[in-house]
Parts: C-alpha cells; structure tokens; sequence
C-alpha cells in the first residue's frame, strides 16, 4: 500500500491528470447550468492536453533545433516537438467546440430565458 | 494520376465548402447546384479510386512527400474504398433531399448551411482515409463541431438537443485522444502500420490496454453505442429534416469504421483474439446495443426517433458482425454496415417526406400517409423488410453472413441476440404498420401538393438500394472478402 502511494507520488503530472479529469467530469455531470457544463468539459480537455504535454516532457533538453550540423545528434538533448504539435491542434479543437458550445448556449437562453437544465427541460415539456 | 485520388475526393468538398460563402456571397440560390456538382463528380471520382484499388492494390498516401512515419500517411484499401462510394453517394442523395425541405427561416444563411454540410461530408472522408491515429482524432472534431451545428439550425427544442451532443460528444473524443495519447507513450508514433509493426513487442504494457479501453469508450460515445447512446435519438430526431438522413446514416457508421481500423489493423487479429482479447466485449457489448436499442424502439411514439433507435439497435448488430474474430463475420458486418446506411438514409429521407407533405409526426397519424399515398406505404414496406431482415434485402444477407460467422466462432450468444433484435425489429414495425392501416379519423387540414421531384428520387433510389443490396448480396461480399479483409485474420 505504501509502496503505491510512493509510486504515485512520484508521478505528480499524473496524479495532476487524473484529479482535474475527474473534476471535470464532477461538473459536467452535477450542475445544471448548461456554462457550468462547458466548464466542465473545458476542464477535461484541458486534462487531457496536460496529459500530453507531461508525456512529452524531458529533463534537460531544448528546443528541436539542431544545435551543430557536424556533430551526430544526441537525441537526449532535444524535447520531442510532436506532443507539443498534438497539443497546439486539440487546443485548437478544443476552443472550436467551446465556441459552438457557448453559441448554442446562447441561442438557448433567447428561447428559454434560462440556462438551467431542470427549467428548460420543464419549460420543453 | 490514380496515386492523387484520395487526396482528390477529400479536396473536393473541402475547397467547395470554404469557398462557398465568397461564391455565393450574392447567389445564395446557387449553394445548392453547386453542392450538387461537386458531390456528383465525388462519386464519379470514388467508383474510379475503387476501381483502381481493386486492380492495383491499395494506394498509400503521403502528404506532400513527407515519409511515413513522420509525414501523414492515408490509406485508400479497399474497405475504406466502398465505404467512400457508399458516403459519396449517399451525401449526393442527401444534398438533392435538402433542396424543397431545407429550413426556410435560413434566409441568406442557407449559404453556412451548404458549408457546414460540406465540411462535414469532408472530415468523413478523412476518417476513413486517415492512417494516422491523431487525424482520426482532428477529422472526428470536424465532423462533429459540424454535426453540432447542424443540428441546432433547428432551433427550439434541436438546440437543446445539440447542446447535449456537444456535452457528451466532446467527453468522447478527450477519451478518444487520452487513449491515443497512451498509445503514443508506449509505441512512440502515431502511424497506424508504424505502431502495428512495434506492438507485437509491446504486449506487456498494461497502457495499452488502458489505451485500447478509452479509444473503445471514445469511439463508443460518438457511434451511439449503448449505454453511451443518449444523445443521439433526440439529436437526430430535432435535427432539420434535411440533414437527419445525411447525420444517421453516415456519422455513427463512419465512426464504427474507424474503430474497426484500431482494432484489426492498428492492432490486429491475432493480438485482439489471443494477447488483448477485447473481441468478447465488443460482442457482448454489440448484442447489448443490439437487443436494447429496439427494446427501447419500441416504446417510441415518433417516427423519426423509432427510426434512431432502430439505428442505435444496428450498431450493435454490425458490432457482433465485426467482433466474431472470422472472415464471415467480419465481411457480414461490414456488409450490414453498407445496408444499414442505405437504410437510415431511406427511413429518414421518408420521416422527411412524410413531414412535409402530410404533416405526420407520430405514429398515431400515420395513417394518413398509407390513406393518401400508397407509393410512400409501399417504400416503407419495402424498408421494413429490410430493417426486419427479411430476403431479398441486404438486410437478410447481412444477419445471415453475420449469424454464419458467429456460428463457426460457436459464439451462440451472438446469435441469440441477432435473432432476439430482428424479433423486437419485428415488433415495432408491425405497430407502424398498425398505425397506417388503421382507418383514422384525423384528416388533413391542407390537401398536400405535387410531390417535388427530389422527394421522388432519393426514395425510389434508396429503396431500390435496399433490394438491390440483397440480391447482388453475393457479388459483393465476394468483393469484401477479397478486397477488404485485414491482415491475418
């Protein structure tokens, strides 16, 4: 039991990870206004993104740019730019779908004049 | 030439859709012809790409001469191959269907709306194509942000609907990315035949199956799978008339298909059936889907999500097709999937016409559509026969290469659960039927007008599909069983 907890907290990216995936996760599924939801959706992309990025970090090493066209290259010293390169596009994603989220949200609280789920869903009835 | 046709289908739409809102930016009655257009010369280019797969092999795509693995790689095989010509020409039946039935309060806007559709058809294309497991990932997001927005052109009661497709289809693809994500840690790359060569040496890693696990939930979300299927019957059923055909027949069944490709080509057969075995939970799941979806169908009283619960129901038929772990079954799921299209395309391009022209919402006024037009009736029969199973429809073909394959997997489960779905399927088409040939008393305010030609069309064809389906069924699972198969199994 000791020797997991250890484990895990020599792992802080991921401990990180898992707390605001599930945090996320918490508010998408208990609140009802339709913008605390999308925070919480934020919250788990954003989790997801961080995730990649700790995957990606390296102790050490610069930037992907070759630091001697001579020498052979010593794969150590560089950070690998793909993770980084993933993460730039799903933030980009990510922000699309807020945007439309946030439209719909919008669009919702003209017609209804309420952004709770419980009142929209009664007002649908 | 040939070598450029991929890139070509995916070009097409794409350049059409972004520059639609200049072109039409004082034509707006012009978006429609020239969606048309460019959706017609689609399928002309996908009947050639198959023809050349067939003869030629598969063609490997590397963007702009960057090589595999760190260029991106789409491969044209010769599943993804028919699946693009049954997209193509499904999207073209769709774009004529939107013409008399495309939401009038647009206005100028119907220019977006054209877009929108394009784009979406677009990022299916990728799907398919995509050899690389993150632009799986980016063309799920297009296609979806599309779908979103699509839907809530409805407004009233589709925004609300759309809402919660964006809440539970963005959950799904984080869970499709932290899988990938998990992949990548282990293998390193995110070519598909780059990680498939690597994994036989991998097998212990306990991330990849925690990687398979949240791409299987990921995609699970987003193809309707039960239980993750709740947004997708209220989705589809307040989308706009024009664009549910477009949306049930192709998002959910593109998204199967990809993760088709995770598991038998990323993976493949010999990992998923003896290292990882997943293909038991994928059948158990399938028949879930299967037996639940048109339990659930049952109890609906509007057409449109009778008809979406009947499609959550096949997901699940075609999941047991894809999870036997045989050729039969895998080249009877996939046949099914073909059918499957064609049919929701079919059921929703009716749910439409029977809108538009007769005001019919519910299965309790459905009477008027067997009263005043028995072509309509005879095409729903026609349907029905197909959605049941029964010969000479694909339908029939599919459940029955399906069944054969469970059979020689000794999966009887499997079977039971086909034959427990097609008597449920049985069962709520029998309360439509109920519903049309019962002597109503509710009678039309409004004598309705000539039936525009477009309506004409997309369902004769589509109807015609489902029965051509059925009787050229053995050419064409030939077809797959040559053409389509991954490797090894």
């Amino acid at each position: 039991m000791a020797d997991a907890l250890l484990a895990i907290l020599q792992r802080p990216n991921f401990l990180t990870f898992v707390i605001l995936f599930l945090w996320g996760f918490y508010i998408m599924v208990t609140r009802y206004n339709l913008v605390k939801k999308l925070i919480g959706m934020y919250l788990v992309q954003t989790s997801v993104i961080f995730f990649l990025v700790s995957i990606g970090a390296k102790k050490g090493a610069t930037v992907p740019v070759l630091l001697s066209t001579t020498e052979p290259v010593q794969v150590a010293s560089y950070a690998n730019p793909l993770p980084h390169v993933l993460t730039l596009t799903a933030i980009v994603v990510g922000v699309a779908t807020l945007g439309v989220g946030l439209a719909l949200c919008a669009a919702i609280y003209r017609k209804y004049g309420s952004l709770d789920e419980e009142e929209i869903l009664e007002r649908l009835e | 030439m040939s070598q450029q046709l991929p890139a070509i289908l995916f070009l097409l739409p794409l350049f059409a859709a972004i520059s639609m809102p200049v072109v039409c930016l004082k034509h707006r009655h012009w978006s429609q012809p020239i969606s048309l257009t460019i959706l017609a010369a689609m399928v002309l280019v996908s009947i050639l790409n198959l023809q050349n797969v067939i003869h030629h092999g598969e063609v490997r795509y590397v963007f702009s001469g960057w090589t595999v693995p760190l260029g991106i790689e789409w491969v044209a095989d010769g599943l993804a191959s028919v699946i693009i010509m049954l997209l193509s020409v499904l999207a073209l039946l769709g774009v004529v269907f939107t013409g008399p039935t495309s939401p009038k309060a647009l206005g100028g806007r119907i220019v977006h709306f054209y877009t929108l559709i394009l784009l979406l058809i677009s990022s299916m294309i990728g799907i398919v194509f995509a050899g690389d497991l993150f632009n799986i990932f980016v063309f799920l997001e297009v296609a979806a942000i599309s779908s979103y927005a699509l839907i809530g052109v409805a407004g009233g009661r589709a925004l609300f609907a759309a809402f919660r497709y964006l809440v539970l289809g963005t959950l799904g693809a984080s869970l499709y990315l932290l899988g990938v994500s998990y992949l990548y840690a282990v293998t390193g790359t995110l070519n598909m035949a780059d990680i498939a060569e690597r994994l036989p040496l991998l097998l212990d890693s306990k991330a990849l199956v925690g990687g398979l696990l949240f791409i299987f939930i990921g995609l699970g979300i987003k193809m309707a799978l039960v239980p993750f299927h709740a947004w997708m019957p209220e989705s589809y059923t307040y989308a706009p008339d024009s664009v549910s055909p477009i949306l049930a027949s192709l998002v959910t069944k593109v998204v199967l298909l990809a993760w088709v490709r995770i598991i038998y080509w990323v993976f493949n057969a010999s990992i998923v059936i003896n290292d990882i075995p997943i293909l038991p939970l994928v059948q158990v799941i399938g028949v879930l889907a299967a037996v639940i979806g048109a339990f659930l169908a049952l109890a609906q009283r509007s057409i449109k999500m009778l008809f979406a619960y009947g499609g959550i129901s096949h997901i699940g038929i075609i999941l047991i097709g894809i999870g036997q772990g045989n050729q039969t079954g895998f080249a009877g799921g996939v046949f099914y999937l073909l059918n499957d299209a064609v049919m929701q395309a079919a059921l929703f391009f009716l749910a439409g016409v029977a809108f538009c022209q007769y005001g019919v919402r519910t299965i309790d006024d459905i009477g008027r559509v067997g009263k005043q037009s028995p072509w309509l009736a005879g095409s729903l029969i026609v349907m029905a026969l197909g959605m049941i199973g029964l010969p000479p429809t694909g339908g029939f073909f599919g459940k029955w290469y399906i069944i054969l394959g469970a059979l020689e997997a000794g999966n009887y489960f499997s079977v039971g659960g086909v034959l427990l779905s097609t008597l449920l399927t049985l069962a709520y088409f029998v309360k439509l039927f109920e519903g049309i040939f019962r002597q109503t008393s509710t009678q039309l305010d409004v004598q309705p007008g000539e039936t525009p030609l477009s309506f004409k069309l997309t369902l004769g064809i589509t109807t015609v599909a489902i029965m051509l389906l059925g009787l050229f069924s053995a050419p064409i699972v030939q077809l797959l069983l040559n053409h389509a198969l991954p490797p090894g199994l």
